[in-house]
This record gives structure tokens, C-alpha cells and sequence, in this order.
């Protein structure tokens, strides 16, 4: 039963759930996608402006836990400004840094970082990438 | 009454993890050794199947299954043991309910009345079978302390054509006691019968069905220091004998032919297939572990830890109590200003502190209490006493200084 964890709850994490950039609800935006975990209760929605295959304006709004709030915040902090084809591949890097516990740990940069004791944490697994999945699904169909 | 300090040493897993404080015993208790070596006894010396054969150790197997059944009658004094029907579970049970007794009982239009306190478990099989039958589900609402608004209940059966009610006896996120006994007898006064889930209270307070007058109560095994997979359908006999069955096949037959089958009486009529053996052995070992230490003490023992752990938690900043309803077991849910009950768990689980975070199989539930994010919630046993609470307690400061920690 004892397993080897390390903190989940990294300064910059509580920081961004406590004060999360790019937290604005937007009913105007071109695409409006709803991230809901069903199982704990977490409901985000993100809202996208997207002209010209680039993401011009990028909000969240909606609750849930630290975990899924900080990566929903660095998520949009991430997107805003960005073409389309370089956030798949953003996606891509975040989700498989934190699935594929058989890979490398090396975050790319800091905000990544935070992230990376979420490896230990796969019954948390879920709250990290619920904004990132959500995404990621909504450009493999459109 | 019993020491639980002492008791924890005869819980095997307790035992080896003396650090670990278990708080989540309303979604499955550890298990007492008697009921470890129980199993363990009936593989090593007892396994044949049940009747079927005539051979010496198939007997001695049948003799063990029925043993359990009877002292089940025992425990909820139920009238014969051909009351109480083997399943996988109180979920089974309802389940059993819903398909065999319910269709027969619902026509077009008629009502199935349940308490806005339920478990999926007891929500969802009367919402699918009211859908089947066009037949109305209603959901009697909760007063703000969060005990069942008896006034709305009522009106409920006296405005509606309402052919049945299902209801708990303890909630399993509010820890809130219904009045079984008289909302049973007001329910039979309108013509409805009456299912009780008593998954939440049958290892915590007495029952007597007869004093009741549940016409069904269902629990489960796990949930009462016993193996899981096995669980309890108790139904009255005139009841039973008009119920077409569940689940058809091996076991539950008088006589068959290609064309035709004669089923066998109650309880066998409900029990196709093997049943769970070695569970159903175990579990007999449970309920004598149960009755040696006394249901009223149980309940004694509950109530006070859920007061003492109420009143440690409330000094928390912060912190809000979900549930005040006057009659409560050992169970304490409650939800802290800005922290989600997710990140809670997981920072007192890395201190050796089980408790359970999110809606608790009641979402409906929780939507109307306004937390959809859940709550945290701490369940008591025989084995939990007041270091385990002020383990918590500590434990919820700790988590939320790291939480609430301003870089
Ligand atoms: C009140 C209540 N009813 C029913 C159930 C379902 O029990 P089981 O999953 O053992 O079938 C539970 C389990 O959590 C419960 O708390």
C-alpha cells in the first residue's frame, strides 16, 4: 500500500486555482465546448474565439477541483494567440507527458511542470487533463 | 458496550496498517477476522454445492447455507426463514423488486414515491421501471436540516395514486435516520407498499421487520464487516409467494420439462444459479460478530462518535456540516468554503486518513444541496474511536494550510 508520492500540490498550482487567468465566462465565443467529469462533479466551459485557424481569445469559466482548475487556467494561458495546428501539438506533448508514465519525465517548461506529480496520482490523472481532452476531441472531429 | 480501540486488533487489515484511520466504512467495512477465517473455513473443509447432492460434504454445505439464512431471520425477526433471498447485493435486491414485483404491481398512471435522499442504487431502478410502465416517479422533498419533510411525504401519497414507496432508512451523504416505522404505516394507509434500503442501517441499529412492517428491506454484506458480493432481499411471504420470478435457471426449480417449468417455492424461486457459497458462510460470522457486540450499542456507539466528530469539525474555518437532522448515524458529510473535497481526500489520504470525496452515488442529491462538486464525507464503524476523529481533524488543518497556502 505505501507508495512513494510526491506533492501534488506544487506553490504554483494553489496559486492558479486560487486566482485563475483567462477565468471569464463568454458567451459570444465562435466555440463554446463543455469539460464535465461526470464522476467527481468538475464542469468547466471553455469558450474559443478561433479565426483563421488561429485561437485569437481563449476563457474558461465553471468549478471543480485545484487540479483541474490550474491545468484548465495554464490550458487557455497556453492556447490564446497560438494556430490551431501548433495547440494539437501542445495537446499532444501535455496529455502523453502525463499518461505515459513510461515516458521520459521532463516537462517542457515550468507551467508543465506543476504537473508532473500527477504521475503518481492516476486516480487525479483525470482532473489534469479534463480541459486538455476536451480540446484535444473537439479538433480530432472538426 | 465495547471498546473499539481493542476491536480494531481484530480486524486483519486494520492489524497491519495500525497508522491507517479507515473513514469511509459507509462504502464497505473491513473485515472481522471470524468472517476471513469463516471463508477460509468453507473452502478448506466445507465446499461442495448446495442442494443438489446427497453425498456427506454437499450436505454439510447445504447445512451451512441455511444456517446463515436462518440466523438472518433471526436478525431482522422476520417470520420464516423463507423471507430472506440471497443476492449479489442491495442493489440486486432492488433490482429483484423493481422487475419481479413491479410491473405487476404498476399500471399506467399509478406512482412509485421515493425520498430525495436516495442512493442511485434505490433511484434509478424505480426511475427505469415507472419509464417501462408510464407510471409517474415522485421524490419527496428533504426539510433544510436535511431530514426527510414528513408533511411533503404525506401529501405525496395522499395527492397521487402511489402503488409503492422505497425509501432508506439512513442516508448515506446526510447520515440522516428516517422514521421507517411510521412513514411505512402512513404509506400502507394509502395502499402503497413499502421497500426499505436499509444498506446504511443494518449493521448500525436494530431491526425488526414485523415492527416495521417493510413489506421488502434490502442491505448488503460488505457494508457490515462481512464478504462482498452478497447481500439480503427480506419480503413478505404472501408477498414472495405471488412474484413471478427474476433471473430463471438452475436452482430455482421444482420440475422441468422442454415446454414447461414448475418453480420451486420461496426463497429458491429468487435464488438461480450458485449462489456465494463461501460468502454466505462468512456472513454468518459477521452477524454473529454483530449480535455479540449488540445492535443498540452499534447505535449508541455511532451516534456519539458522529456528535464528537461534529463538534471537532465545526471548530474548523470554514468548514460547513451537511446535515443536521435529528435522528443520525455514524455518518458526517460536510464541504469547506473554496476547496473542492477531491483535493481534500487526496491530501489526507498521504496522511493515512481514508475518507470519501464526490456525490456518493446521490447525485441528484447534491445537485439540490447546490454542491455538485460533492461533499468530503467521514463514516464511522464498531472499530473507529475518538483519536481516529481527532486524527482527522488535525489532518483537515494540515490539508488546509497546503491548500489555502499563498506563494
Ligand atoms: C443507501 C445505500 N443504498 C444502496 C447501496 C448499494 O449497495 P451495494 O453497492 O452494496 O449494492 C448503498 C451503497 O453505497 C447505499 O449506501
Amino acid at each position: 500500500m505505501e507508495e512513494n508520492r510526491s506533492d501534488l500540490y506544487h506553490p504554483l498550482l494553489l496559486e492558479y486555482n486560487r486566482a485563475p487567468e483567462h477565468y471569464e465566462k463568454r458567451p459570444e465565443a465562435t466555440v463554446i465546448l463543455e469539460a464535465s467529469n461526470p464522476l467527481c462533479g468538475d464542469k468547466f466551459v471553455l469558450y474559443l474565439d478561433v479565426e483563421n485557424g488561429v485561437v485569437v481569445r481563449a476563457s474558461f469559466y465553471g468549478h471543480g477541483c485545484a487540479v483541474s482548475k490550474a491545468s484548465a487556467s495554464v490550458l487557455m494561458r497556453k492556447i490564446q494567440g497560438r494556430p490551431v495546428a501548433e495547440i494539437r501539438l501542445l495537446l499532444a506533448v501535455f496529455l502523453q507527458l502525463l499518461c505515459d508514465t513510461s515516458a521520459a519525465a521532463v516537462a517542457p517548461d515550468a507551467d508543465f511542470a506543476i504537473f508532473l506529480p500527477v504521475r503518481q496520482y492516476q486516480e487525479r490523472l483525470g482532473c489534469a487533463t479534463l480541459a486538455w481532452e476536451t480540446l484535444d476531441q473537439f479538433f480530432r472531429k472538426n | 458496550m465495547f471498546d473499539a480501540l481493542q476491536l480494531r486488533k481484530e480486524f486483519p487489515l486494520l492489524d497491519g496498517y495500525p497508522d491507517l484511520v479507515f473513514l469511509d466504512n459507509a462504502a464497505t467495512t473491513q473485515k472481522h477476522q471470524t468472517v476471513i477465517e469463516a471463508e477460509r473455513r468453507f473452502y478448506t473443509h466445507q465446499n461442495a454445492n448446495v442442494h443438489r447432492a446427497v453425498y456427506p460434504l454437499a450436505a454439510a454445505a447445504t447445512v451451512a447455507y441455511e444456517r446463515t439464512r436462518e440466523q438472518l431471520r433471526a436478525f431482522l425477526n422476520a417470520r420464516y426463514a423463507a423471507e430472506i433471498i440471497f443476492t449479489s447485493g442491495a442493489t440486486a435486491a432492488i433490482n429483484l423488486v423493481a422487475h419481479s414485483f413491479g410491473p405487476e404491481r404498476l399500471q399506467a398512471g399509478d406512482a412509485v414515491l421515493v425520498s430525495a435522499m436516495e442512493h442511485h442504487a434505490n433511484l434509478v431502478p424505480w426511475q427505469q421501471l415507472c419509464r417501462r410502465r408510464q407510471a409517474r416517479l415522485l421524490v419527496a422533498p428533504l426539510s433544510p436540516g436535511g431530514a426527510l419533510d414528513d408533511l411533503a411525504f404525506e401529501r405525496c401519497l395522499t395527492e397521487h395514486p402511489v402503488r409503492l414507496v422505497a425509501l432508506t432508512q439512513a442516508s448515506n451523504v446526510l447520515g440522516t435516520i428516517n422514521p421507517v416505522r411510521e412513514l411505512a404505516a402512513l404509506a400502507h394507509r394509502h395502499g402503497a407498499a413499502v421497500l426499505v434500503d436499509a444498506a446504511q442501517s443494518a449493521a448500525g441499529m436494530p431491526i425488526d421487520v414485523q415492527d416495521l412492517d417493510a413489506d421488502f428491506l434490502v442491505f448488503s454484506a460488505h457494508k457490515m464487516y462481512g464478504p462482498t458480493g452478497l447481500g439480503v432481499l427480506y419480503g413478505k411471504k404472501h408477498l414472495l409467494d405471488e412474484m413471478p420470478p427474476w433471473q430463471t435457471g438452475g436452482e430455482m426449480i421444482r420440475e422441468v420439462s422442454f415446454g414447461h417449468t414448475e418453480f420451486a417455492p420461496p426463497p429458491q424461486k429468487f435464488e438461480a444459479g450458485t449462489p456465494n457459497l463461501a460468502g454466505v458462510a462468512a456472513f454468518g460470522a459477521a452477524l454473529d460478530f454483530l449480535t455479540a457486540l449488540g445492535r443498540e450499542n452499534i447505535a449508541l456507539h455511532l451516534r456519539a462518535l458522529r456528535d464528537y466528530a461534529a463538534g471537532e469539525l465545526a471548530r474548523i474555518p470554514g468548514l460547513t456540516l451537511i446535515g443536521r437532522a435529528p435522528e443520525t448515524t455514524g455518518i458526517l458529510s460536510f464541504a469547506v468554503d473554496g476547496v473542492h473535497p477531491h483535493d481534500l481526500s487526496t491530501l489526507l489520504g498521504e496522511q493515512q486518513l481514508c475518507i470519501r470525496a464526490g456525490h456518493h452515488c446521490a447525485q441528484p442529491l447534491l445537485e439540490l444541496l447546490g454542491l455538485p462538486g460533492g461533499t468530503a464525507r467521514a463514516s464511522f464503524a464498531v472499530y473507529t474511536a475518538e483519536p481516529d476523529v481527532r486524527r482527522l481533524a488535525e489532518g483537515l488543518l494540515r490539508a488546509l494550510r497546503i491548500l489555502r497556502a499563498v506563494p
